[in-house]
């Protein structure tokens, strides 16, 4: 890696580290590499609900600054039950924490994404918006993701939900906080009661052309659906 | 009193040697969970469901005191030496105060300056395209990230994770995770190179 890339180090739930941690971030402030600490609390975890979980998240992303001395700081408060960081939970988290140290600090800050449902269903899209939605209007200075399908099924991620994030977060950018918020409890609505089963979706190879690397007609198709939906409560997206 | 020295990672490990014993399961268990709530509770936090992002600006600033107040309080638990870390107020607010305004990732022209900006910023954040840490086959790895790296709105590249090299499986504490680390770094690089934008940070 060169030392202009994100080296990353992570801090453990909640509030804690180990030696590890200590001994490569050494390594990594000798050699003066960009170092960003990530961390993700656990909503309904050690710490409890969203309000005790919020304190933590402010508390863990300071930790960072002097525990590991990052230059940036990736959250990614993250629901227990669901697995995901796009319910209205770990945003609420996300959002209220993000804006607590954006007031009072200068910190660079990030947001990590796992939705639940995965590529080419328009749930999965709609989450990755909500968050990248949340994040802009929070503050955050840069998005990381999107790790679809809960990040754990092989090959169920693919640019077309980054291409969604960054629409999404042109959308919002610089739009009045109250606004943001009536539409993104609409938005949330629509995907939050999915929870228990959600959509599977396609594997990239079923996604894209991997050899011209060209998204297939039906995802094109899922993702202008899901920009409409948007635009239908309100979001303005130019593409 | 001005204090001596900036804390960072070679001074929270000596602490991390020498600061107070804690059981790690009360510390779990009991008080992470009593902390938060008890702050909670001193700093009258309780949020609408309906709202995501805050505008009560007394309410943010309760939360982010409680936040500081825990870490002060609590401070850091390191599960290897069974001690706590522990800060003072006036060193955490030094480590924020002397964290960076701005910092360049990646070079040349696919250079991106990750630099503050606030809620109701008209500019969007950065965005960090890739797997985020999901599971990859070997066959299609480069591919992948080349279809996040082509996308005019991706500035960065986060990686995904090699199911296997050369076959094998990466467990993890074994040369061959070591094997898949490297290879990831070099295929994306590759597919960065591919799409044109081997300046790109990852």
């Amino acid at each position: 890696m060169r030392p202009s890339d994100s080296h990353e180090v992570s801090q453990l739930n909640e509030l804690k580290i180990d030696i590890n941690a200590f001994t490569f971030t050494a390594h990594y402030k000798i050699a003066g590499n960009i170092i960003m600490g990530e961390q993700m609390p656990i909503l309904g975890g050690w710490a409890g609900g969203i309000e005790e979980t919020s304190i933590v998240d402010v508390a863990t992303s300071l930790a960072a600054f002097i525990l590991l001395d990052v230059d940036w700081h990736l959250d990614g408060p993250i629901h227990v039950r669901w697995g995901n960081t796009t319910a209205r939970e770990p945003l609420m988290v996300a959002g209220h924490a993000c804006r607590a140290l954006d007031r009072n600090t200068h910190l660079l800050l990030g947001n990590q994404y796992y939705t639940s449902a995965g590529p080419c269903t328009e749930m999965c899209l709609l989450e990755a918006a909500a968050q990248a939605i949340t994040d802009t209007g929070s503050g955050r200075e840069i998005m990381s993701g999107c790790a679809s399908a809960k990040g754990v099924a092989l090959d169920y991620t693919t640019a077309m939900e980054a291409r969604l994030m960054a629409h999404a977060a042109k959308a919002v950018a610089g739009v009045e906080t109250e606004k943001v918020n009536v539409m993104l409890d609409k938005l949330i609505s629509m995907y939050e009661t999915n929870f228990k089963k959600p959509p599977k979706g396609k594997s990239f190879q079923e996604c894209y052309n991997v050899s011209t690397l060209t998204p297939s007609d039906e995802y094109l198709q899922v993702f202008d659906k899901a920009i409409k939906t948007m635009q239908k409560i309100g979001f303005d997206f130019k593409i | 009193m001005p204090l001596k020295e900036k804390v960072g990672v070679f001074e929270s490990y000596d602490r991390a040697r020498s600061g107070p014993r804690v059981d790690e399961k009360e510390w779990d268990r009991k008080i992470t969970f009593q902390t938060a709530n008890k702050l909670k509770e001193k700093y009258k936090l309780k949020f609408d469901r309906s709202v995501i992002i805050p505008t009560d600006t007394d309410m943010i600033d309760r939360l982010y005191q409680a936040g500081l107040e825990m870490l002060v309080e609590m401070g850091i638990y390191c599960m290897d030496t069974g001690r706590v870390i522990k800060y003072t107020e006036d060193e955490v607010m030094m480590a924020a105060a002397n964290a960076p305004c701005q910092v360049t990732l990646g070079e040349g022209r696919d250079a991106r300056q990750l630099a503050g900006r606030n809620f109701d910023d008209p500019h969007p954040p950065l965005c960090q395209g890739g797997p985020t840490g999901a599971p990859v086959s070997e066959n299609i790895f480069i591919a992948m990230h080349e279809a996040y790296a082509q996308e005019p709105l991706v500035d960065t590249i986060v990686n995904g994770v090699l199911s296997t090299i050369n076959g094998r499986e990466p467990k993890p504490g074994s040369p061959w995770e070591i094997a898949a680390v490297k290879a990831e770094v070099s295929m994306i690089r590759m597919a960065m190179a591919r799409a044109g934008r081997p300046g790109m940070a990852m």
